[in-house]
């Protein structure tokens, strides 16, 4: 992990003070080089971009400074609706995760390895299968003339499935990539139980709830934590699906923050500063979740 | 006790399969429904949205753009990522603390912030790139490259980079030697697996097409949702498509879950969080 | 405290026979160590008598009574593991008492008891700390007061010492032992290494193959090996193999020995290296020097004999103070007692 050092050349007494800062440029450039491109992008795409929506939160529609947009955005009922619903739905889905995706993760991390590779595929492919897609299959499946809601019909259940743009609809179709998403995420933290502590734990003779109550979830609780936390924030930030969800009934529909933001650009109308504002409010939910999520990481560690 | 154990264990897993099944298996039957609003099952069976969709041109064109998109999004990711991973081991140590921060961005900042944000930006700096495919490239790159990392970044710290890397240095090798013929054929499952996830990532990606590009580069995603609740609804198109969509993806994942041997692919911070030891 | 029975117990994995037909009987407050290499069956032994494996035929019986089929729960065991198996979560006294909070028991009981396994191990200072923030040595002590905790009627060790670095595993070895006799627990100890064994244990009991080779208290095992095995595993031995003629075996003028019952045509021949004595005076077989391994006090000599056609290596254990003068290359002349010589047939 040295760096090496430049060759030095013989210098003419009138450059000595130009040749340190030269030298030094070439250090850094030879420290950091390779990293530059993949740098400049990810700063430039990921980084840049939310300064630019901070400044333009403050920035009224004739270009000056004013805190306007953030006081009509917190103010209004319907923002504060979509920010309420927004948290709520990533609060459900989180916990459903949770809920399901614990113990899925548990079970699946102690298969015999041709069962757990067909799983992981599974899940995998779950993972990844999301947006328009996943809208339609939603659509096809649970929609006014879905599979399971022609056989709810034909079987002369009162009830049928929520509607595709209704809240229920929304959490369903999110479990479908939130669940394994979850187990995917939580799969390696279950590794980290020995098998070695269970058999000790029989040998003190305490029974399978004991040793849960005792080692197993305190030791497993933060990750699991550190899981709700992410499904959490992806949860809030989905705005494919809820958009392709809610297609077909833009009256009706669930109202989140994303889709207002989305609505805003895509009718181009002025209002620019309220997306930024509720921009920000994103923003400072994923730093928040960000901060809670690497302490409840470092959290889990400690004791190894 | 134990066998109650078993039965929940039993039922757990074959609602996880029922769940993630159903859907696929109404995607495929409207793939061949002539009609079907009354029944549990079609009334009829065609093969005429196949035999229509080879002849689309629009849907060839679309689909030739989000996978031409998707290849060109990931080769441009490894050019970045390796690089830059491989100098994180064996030079300077400081990089992974930037990228790990750039790393979590895409997790926990919504994709159409990010495109809101590079549409604003790129109309006060850029404004020739608005409403390119290279913007919409470049942003792909930006929040799929995550997945890549924490793949090589992991391939990596198995291959031990450091001590090949020094291993070679003594045999003389420059580094882009040593990149190119040592580091590279020892973390390719790594590099495979996260460049099939970056390719994933923008192969379905919505947001930032929409809002970046719009109906200029139109996707798959885009064409679905036209297809699902647009003027000229048509779910038998659209079952086509989300059968194709859905190969692919579970191409990637099957090849995904093999080349990490039946591990769970690290999605995530790998190397301390949320992974256990052991 | 009871005794531990192990009667006819088999186990098999597929094809292979990690236990085969097995029986012991372990007195109480005995320490009986199973001695073997890797594979032999002793850990899959002590697990049985643990609960953590199922025989698939035999009894095993704990303080009188038949436990081969109750869970591992319920039987009056402790088990320190190879990898101490601490409880991550809980400090030193949190994971000793665990076995006691178990139980129910109230708190003041638990924590004089805990004080007490404390000071009996010596960790009373390290009572508040998590395991990895203490040393391997000190997890094992950790992990022994856990397992004594609740008082079992049977102690199980799998070989707790072959993770610590070699100056701690002597100081800890003689730890357990003096712990195992100031509680008087019967206690069946696993290990690979023979020296180990040799220095804690009432009785060794040599595993190969699922089977038990020889049984018998240490001295017994390192003066008289029963078997091949016991022989060449316990007591750093010379191993030749010799022809028999006319129900000798010789080797020139090392030894000339007349075992009973030599009946096959070559013998596994083995003696310690402390018993090669080297003569003056032109006594004995002549040897060259090949080579010198200074080992502290002792000295082992590499040596090669021609007699009798063939040519053998053994080694020699000298004390170092006497081997200055001798060099490599140079032959000195030896001789093996032949009271001190075991032989066993060899099978072809």
């Amino acid at each position: 992990m040295s760096s090496q050092p430049s060759a030095r050349r013989a210098v003419a007494p009138e450059s000595v003070a130009a040749e340190p800062l030269a030298h030094r440029l070439r250090r850094w450039l030879a420290d950091w080089l390779p990293a530059l491109p993949l740098l400049l992008v990810a700063f430039g795409m990921l980084i840049l971009p939310v300064v630019a929506l901070l400044a333009q939160s403050f920035q009224s529609d004739d270009g000056g400074l004013t805190l306007a947009n953030w006081v009509a955005t917190l103010a209004s009922h319907n923002d504060q609706r979509a920010i309420g619903t927004s948290l709520a739905v990533g609060a459900l889905c989180a916990t459903i995760a949770l809920l399901a995706g614990a113990p899925i993760a548990w079970f699946v991390s102690r298969m015999l390895p041709v069962r757990r590779a067909t799983w992981l595929a599974v899940l995998n492919v779950a993972a990844n299968f999301g947006g328009i897609g996943l809208a339609f299959a939603y659509v096809a499946t649970l929609g006014a003339y879905g599979m399971v809601t022609l056989a709810l019909n034909a079987l002369s259940v009162p009830f049928g499935p929520p509607a595709p743009g209704s809240l229920g609809g929304l959490v369903i179709a999110y479990e479908y990539t939130n669940i394994p998403l979850f187990v995917l995420l939580t799969i390696p933290a279950m590794g980290i139980l020995r098998p070695e502590w269970w058999e000790a734990a029989q040998t003190a003779s305490a029974t399978r709830l004991q040793f849960w109550r005792a080692i197993g979830l305190p030791i497993l609780a933060p990750f699991l934590a550190a899981g709700w936390m992410l499904i959490f924030t992806w949860s809030i930030g989905l705005y494919g699906l809820p958009f392709a969800l809610g297609a077909g009934s833009a009256s009706s529909r669930v109202r989140l923050i994303t889709l207002e933001i989305g609505d805003i650009l895509q009718a181009s109308i002025s209002g620019q500063g309220r997306a930024a504002v509720m921009a920000m409010i994103l923003l400072l939910i994923g730093a928040v979740s960000l901060v809670t999520y690497r302490e409840l990481l470092r959290r889990a560690l400690r004791w190894f | 006790m134990v066998l109650a154990g078993r039965i929940g264990r039993w039922l757990l897993f074959t609602a996880l399969a029922v769940y993630m099944l159903l859907p696929v298996l109404a995607v495929a039957l409207y793939a061949f429904a002539t009609r079907w609003t009354a029944h549990v099952l079609p009334d009829g069976y065609t093969w005429e949205y196949w035999r229509a969709a080879l002849d689309d041109q629009r849907l060839f064109a679309v689909v030739a753009r989000t996978l031409g998109l998707a290849a060109a999004v990931t080769v441009l990711d490894v050019l970045l990522v390796v690089p830059a991973v491989y100098w994180q081991w064996v030079r300077n140590p400081r990089i992974r603390v930037l990228l790990e921060l750039a790393a979590a961005i895409p997790f926990v900042l919504p994709f159409v912030v990010i495109a809101f944000g590079l549409l604003t930006l790129s109309g006060q700096i850029v404004p020739f790139l608005q409403g390119t495919v290279w913007l919409l490239g470049l942003g792909h790159a930006a929040i799929a490259f995550p997945f890549l990392y924490w793949a090589v970044d992991g391939a990596m710290a198995a291959a031990n980079v450091p001590r090949l890397n020094e291993a070679a240095q003594t045999c003389g090798a420059a580094p882009l030697d040593i990149l190119w013929r040592v580091v590279v054929p020892n973390i390719g499952p790594g590099i495979a697996t996260g460049g099939m996830l970056v390719f994933a990532t923008s192969f379905g990606e919505f947001a930032l097409v929409q809002i970046l590009v719009g109906n200029r580069f139109e996707t798959i995603s885009l064409y679905s949702l036209d297809l699902l609740s647009g003027t000229n609804a048509n779910f038998g198109k659209l079952a086509v498509i989300t059968c194709f969509t859905f190969v692919i993806v579970f191409a990637i994942s099957a090849a995904a879950v093999h080349w990490n041997r039946g591990q769970a692919t690290r999605l995530l911070h790998g190397g301390q969080p949320i992974e256990g030891r052991g | 405290m009871g005794g531990v029975s192990v009667r006819n117990v088999t186990k098999t994995f597929g094809a292979v026979y990690a236990l085969d037909d097995i029986s012991l009987d372990i007195a109480p407050g005995e320490l009986l160590a199973l001695l073997g290499s890797s594979g032999c069956g002793k850990t899959t032994l002590l697990r049985s008598v643990a609960g953590l494996e199922h025989p698939d035929q035999g009894q095993i019986l704990i303080a009188g009574e038949d436990v081969t089929q109750a869970p591992t729960r319920t039987r009056p065991i402790g088990m320190v593991f190879q990898s101490y198996a601490l409880f991550p979560n809980m400090t030193v006294r949190q994971n000793i008492a665990f076995p006691l909070a178990v139980r129910k028991q109230p708190a003041e009981q638990i924590a004089a008891r805990v004080d007490e396994l404390l000071a009996l191990v010596h960790l009373t200072e390290q009572a508040e700390r998590y395991p990895n923030q203490i040393s391997g040595g000190q997890q094992q002590r950790a992990a022994l007061a856990r397992a004594l905790a609740p008082a079992p009627q049977v102690l199980l060790l799998d070989e707790p010492l072959s993770a610590l670095d070699a100056l701690v595993r002597t100081q800890l070895r003689d730890e357990i032992r003096r712990v195992q006799q100031a509680v008087r627990i019967t206690t069946l100890y696993v290990t690979h290494d023979q020296a180990e064994a040799l220095a804690i244990a009432d009785r060794v009991a040599v595993m190969k193959q699922g089977k038990i080779e020889q049984l018998a208290r240490p001295s017994e095992i390192y003066e008289s090996p029963s078997t091949p095995f016991s022989a060449a595993f316990v007591g750093n031995r010379n191993a030749l193999e010799l022809p028999v003629r006319g129900g000798r075996i010789r080797l020139g003028q090392v030894f000339d020995v007349a075992p009973t019952g030599m009946t096959s045509a070559r013998a596994l021949v083995f003696f310690r290296p402390e018993d090669v004595e080297l003569l003056p005076n032109g006594r004995g077989q002549p040897a060259r020097i090949e080579g010198k391994t200074f080992q502290g006090a002792l000295t082992r000599l590499h040596l090669v004999v021609e007699a009798d056609g063939q040519t053998a290596r053994l080694y020699a254990d000298v004390p170092s103070r006497s081997a200055g003068t001798l060099d490599t290359g140079s032959s000195v002349r030896i001789h093996v007692d032949p009271a001190s010589v075991r032989a066993f047939p060899a099978d072809v």
